[in-house]
């Protein structure tokens, strides 16, 4: 078992490894990826891109060594050395540039974050297992498929979960179902008030009484259909309030009715 | 009856019952030359307009408010009988408090004091992008600030491509713009959404 676990790091390693190097090697991207991560702080601005291309031209060597026969002890002790560099490249860059891209595996930006050490991290002692297995990863694929490919899909998808990298893959589409299904901004029900107040505001009345009006919503409450707001207004000189009817569910802007009723004396001034 | 549901009796009869149907001419002369009979504002231009007062409130005393502008300003507000309150909703004079924002607006007296029409308290008016959704919050990004808008269910109004307000605001949608207004949770990144102004 332990043999199985130790000999299947070899491709896992070998495939992280020839993915960063395509992207170092072959991406549009590439240039301005290196520019961006902390490779500028570490060898300086010019010799970024070319240390850059370097390290992807090992990383593709060595991947393709872990991955293809015969076994060699020496593949696994060059990853095991490249996967620690990449640990230390990291927690320098986390320090000396916070943010700074690590540029680790795409052109997407990501600072180097906690995901990115701990993916890093996860490699460390995969490749040791490599470098300390013997047999060759298709040998114990064949004896065990089942057991062997569920480990590595396990695997490879623990790499993805780490990598921020690839977040807009499966981890924004995950969310916005999540928000599709649960709809947490269902909000409340029933009739906002700007839904009367704009309502009240293009009707007919509003029109003609606008002018009289010196407050903003003063109060309002429900009446059966109808929906009551109260302004302060002036009319002839002296204090009213501005009662208007507004409909509660229709939007029939020419039903808005209005009163203008001096409170102090009880009486009605004006209704239209 | 208490005297709030007395007076709400005497407005709803008022604007429901139709009685006393007054015509047009009730509310004035229609002539042109009525409009140009009202007194001017004097304002000078580029000068503060007299009738406007913000601040953040430091004494609150019988219908009195005092507020420290953000120039530095001291204004004295006075609130009356008309005078409409904002937090959020309409309310009134006894949920203002020490330490909210406010915005005023009204008539200025000869002593210097602002008689408030209306007043606005914490109010806030921000254009931002939605950097995450929760349950009934709303991460906002306003310029590299992070925001935490709540909605308040039954008061949070969502405008859509300017149609009319609805209460679900279940379209808004991460990384897409929004203009907000809402109450701000005084000296907290916080806010209460009042409404929502969205493309859908």
């Amino acid at each position: 078992m332990v043999g199985m676990i130790a000999a299947l790091q070899a491709p896992l390693v070998g495939i992280v490894l020839i993915w960063a190097a395509r992207f170092k090697l072959f991406s549009r991207h590439a240039e301005a990826s290196a520019r961006r991560s902390a490779l500028t702080r570490l060898v300086g601005e010019n010799r970024a891109l070319p240390a850059y291309r370097l390290l992807g031209g090992a990383e593709l060597l060595i991947g393709a060594a872990l991955i293809l026969p015969p076994v060699l002890r020496l593949e696994g002790v060059a990853a095991t050395t490249l996967t620690v560099g990449f640990l230390g490249y990291l927690i320098y860059a986390k320090r000396a540039a916070p943010d700074a891209s690590c540029g680790c595996l795409s052109a997407a930006t990501a600072p180097v974050a906690g995901r990115s050490i701990a993916r890093s991290a996860l490699l460390v002692p995969a490749s040791l297992l490599a470098a300390w297995s013997a047999t060759g990863w298709w040998t114990e694929l064949t004896a065990r498929p089942v057991a062997g490919a569920g480990l590595l899909m396990a695997e490879l998808a623990l790499v993805v979960m780490l990598s921020p990298e690839l977040d807009h893959r499966w981890l924004l589409p995950l969310r916005q179902l999540w928000v599709n299904v649960t709809h947490p901004l269902r909000g409340g029900s029933g009739v906002p008030l700007l839904r009367s107040v704009q309502q009240l505001q293009q009707s007919r009345v509003f029109r003609r009484v606008g002018n009289l009006i010196s407050s903003d919503v003063r109060e309002h409450w429900d009446e059966d259909e109808w929906r009551m707001i109260c302004y302060s207004a002036r009319y002839q000189g002296r204090p009213a309030t501005a009662v208007f009817a507004v409909p509660l569910r229709a939007y029939e802007p020419d039903s808005v009715r209005v009163a203008l009723v001096d409170d102090r004396a009880g009486a009605t001034l004006v209704t239209l | 009856m208490t005297p709030k549901m007395d007076r709400r009796r005497l407005l709803s009869t008022a604007v429901l019952g139709g009685a006393g149907l007054v015509g047009a001419t009730a509310l004035g002369s229609l002539a042109p030359e009525a409009a140009f009979a009202a007194e001017a504002q004097p304002v000078e231009p580029g000068a503060p307009d007299p009738n406007f007062a913000e601040g953040r409130i430091s004494k609150i005393s019988a219908g009195t408010l005092l507020a420290t502008g953000s120039d530095g300003v001291l204004h004295s507000i006075r609130v009356t009988d008309g005078t409409s309150i904002w937090k959020l909703y309409p309310t009134t004079f006894d949920q203002v408090a020490v330490g909210d924002g406010m915005y005023a607006r009204g008539v200025r007296l000869p002593d210097g004091t602002l008689a408030a029409d209306s007043i606005w308290v914490n109010i806030v008016n921000l254009h931002a992008h939605i950097a995450a959704v929760g349950r009934n919050t709303l991460h906002l990004d306003h310029k590299g600030q992070r925001i935490v808008a709540h909605v308040v269910p039954g008061l949070s109004a969502a405008v859509y491509n300017s149609t009319p307000a609805v209460s679900d605001l279940s379209l808004l949608k991460v990384g897409r713009h929004v203009q907000v207004l809402g109450a701000w949770h005084p000296d907290t990144n916080e806010i209460s959404i009042a409404t929502v102004y969205a493309a859908a």
